[in-house]
């Protein structure tokens, strides 16, 4: 006991709570290494690697065809991580970002520490997005790689600013689906159930009814950010003409204001979140 | 002042009339504490609700109704004051993925250690519970006693005054029960206020005489085994004189005053029953001196925790 008795807290009289910036950071810090070691990232990780094996298929069977990286790249944004990998890997790194943490009661050991719980939940919710802005960049990353063994001609000033843009609205993307996810399971016990619903459900229908319900959809948002995949050519067989055109019209919107809808949503879910973890209590 | 019971003015931990409930269950019904320094113990049966109060004790849930209140703070919204409270909760549930020693760095660093001295508590507290070999191991991989072991480290490793123990010798083996339960009353000696939960009353007595007693949710009573024993006239005080002429003390005692019955067990003991513990142990010596009886050894037999405890909940 000497050892500990001696020792002098540096703030043992002062009342005040750590900064929540400070602890914030801390706790991001060490949930993205929690997050990084979970057996479900890996299942992430591989899901990740279906646009890639795409644009790996494409690059190998059909090299002469006519399809630009450009058009590969803004179907794949627009039609596979927009629609699926996006809200997918925010909802499984999001929903239990907090919520399983309270389910399981570890969550005491933080709320024990002089520690504002919006602090606690910004850490935890900081970590999931980053996680998830991370395992969809990896997926991008490989995409370029593969499109640039054609050579350095794909680099046109475009193809570049399709695919920063692209990095930008997968970025806002899961920030802004891995903050209502986070919400969600920090709400309900069982919070998979209507992360799906939401998804599947809401985003699914809304985002392709057309007129302006369609503006309440997530999706609409990010798709209506990047152009639309041109059209294929003629001559490609049915598959990859499917991918490579657009089903349901859409009328666009401004691009600033999908930007301020995305980082609104952002902000109201996470301070929905942060009111919702202030008012839990711990059940077990 | 030490102890539970104490005034409320000066105690550490306090709660007025704290109320919860679940749906239609009533956990905690109109509790009314207040705990000083010192070791004290939180006991209760299963289901009693007490690690409901001492959620409620720790700012972990919402009173229904009442207010808790640790250094006059309600802990939930001053979370500043947690610098000054540990707190070990019953449930096993660790972040498994961490080891040990990470598992104390986070929780000394958002205690706002900085790093030297973080690391200096740390290894301190790894080595008070013999887990320094283990430090480097996830917590997914230890036992069950060496999970209640780190438990214990997170709650004390940053001095607080104030530590709530929920059950705190689950798992472990009789070697750690020991040496946790030296520390428990060493910290209590040192000033630190300790609430202590458990529903095995032999753990909670070999740390503490001062307890809380809880029974379907309300505070039946608090204090000393002794007074609280004391308090309790329908079951009289029983006490056993060991004497070389036994029935002659035990014809001199019957009809003295709280002398409620007497009788000479197969041991040749007289059994007394008291109305009044204190009293009769009081005018014994001059009754014994002025009637030239000797009584070689006084046993009392049943103001045991296990005895009141039983008295007030009626098992």
């Amino acid at each position: 006991m000497k050892a500990a008795a001696d020792a002098v807290s540096p703030s043992v009289d002062d009342a005040r709570p750590e900064g929540s910036l400070k602890a914030a950071a801390w706790l991001a810090w060490f949930s993205l290494r929690e997050m990084a070691r979970r057996r479900r990232l890996v299942a992430l990780v591989l899901m990740n690697l279906v646009p890639v094996l795409v644009v790996a298929a494409i690059r190998i069977w059909f090299p002469g065809s006519g399809i630009t990286p450009h058009m590969v790249l803004s179907a794949l944004t627009h039609e596979v991580f927009m629609p699926f990998l996006i809200p997918i890997v925010a909802m499984s790194v999001g929903v239990p970002a907090i919520g399983e943490q309270v389910e399981d009661g570890t969550i005491v050991f933080t709320w024990t520490r002089p520690v504002r719980r919006r602090a606690i939940y910004l850490g935890r919710l900081l970590a999931a997005q980053i996680v998830s802005a991370l395992v969809l960049s990896l997926s991008l990353v490989l995409c370029f790689l593969i499109m640039l063994s054609a050579g350095p001609q794909v680099l046109t000033w475009e193809f570049l600013k399709l695919y920063l843009q692209s990095f930008a609205i997968i970025g806002l993307g899961a920030f802004a689906y891995a903050a209502l996810f986070a919400a969600l399971g920090t709400h309900f016990r069982k919070p998979v159930v209507p992360a799906i619903v939401f998804w599947f459900g809401w985003e699914n229908l809304v985002s392709n009814i057309p007129a302006r319900v369609q503006e309440l959809s997530l999706r609409f948002h990010l798709q209506n950010l990047v152009a639309r995949p041109e059209s294929a050519p003629a001559d490609l067989p049915g598959l990859l003409s499917a991918l490579l055109t657009t089903a349901f019209h859409r009328d666009p919107v401004p691009k600033a204001q999908s930007v301020a809808v995305l980082v609104a949503v952002t902000l109201a879910a996470t301070v929905l979140g942060m009111w919702l973890l202030r008012r839990k209590e711990i059940a077990r | 002042m030490r102890g539970a019971g104490v005034d409320s003015s000066q105690a550490r931990i306090t709660a007025d009339r704290v109320g919860k409930w679940f749906g239609e269950v009533i956990a905690v019904n109109n509790c009314t504490l207040a705990v000083g320094t010192g070791v004290v113990g939180l006991l209760g049966a299963n289901g009693a609700g007490k690690s409901t109060l001492f959620k409620m004790l720790a700012g972990l849930i919402e009173p229904s109704h009442g207010a808790v209140r640790v250094f006059g703070r309600r802990l939930r919204q001053d979370v500043g004051w947690y610098r000054r409270v540990g707190f070990c909760p019953e449930s096993d549930a660790l972040p498994d993925w961490m080891t040990g020693r990470e598992f104390l760095t986070l929780m000394l660093r958002l205690m706002g250690f900085d790093k030297a001295e973080t690391n200096r508590r740390v290894e301190f507290w790894l080595e008070r519970f013999e887990l320094t070999d283990a430090a480097g191991r996830r917590l997914g991989g230890y036992s069950k006693g060496m999970r209640q072991k780190v438990k214990l480290a997170q709650a004390m490793a940053h001095d607080p005054d104030v530590i709530f123990l929920d059950e705190p010798l689950n798992g472990m083996d009789p070697v750690s029960r020991k040496q946790s339960i030296d520390l428990v009353r060493e910290l209590g000696q040192q000033g630190r206020t300790i609430l202590v939960s458990s529903h095995i009353l032999p753990e909670v007595e070999s740390m503490t005489s001062e307890i809380i007693l809880i029974d379907r949710g309300r505070v039946l009573a608090e204090g000393s085994v002794a007074e609280i024993r004391d308090k309790i006239p329908e079951h009289p005080t029983t006490v056993a004189l060991v004497s070389s002429s036994p029935r002659a003390l035990a014809g001199f005692l019957i009809g003295r005053e709280h002398v409620v019955g007497v009788q000479v067990d197969q041991e040749n003991r007289v059994v007394v029953s008291t109305d009044h513990a204190v009293a009769f142990y009081r005018a014994l010596p001059g009754w014994l001196l002025g009637n030239g009886l000797v009584v070689d050894e006084i046993v009392t037999l049943d103001d045991s925790l296990e005895a009141v405890f039983q008295y007030l909940t009626e098992r």
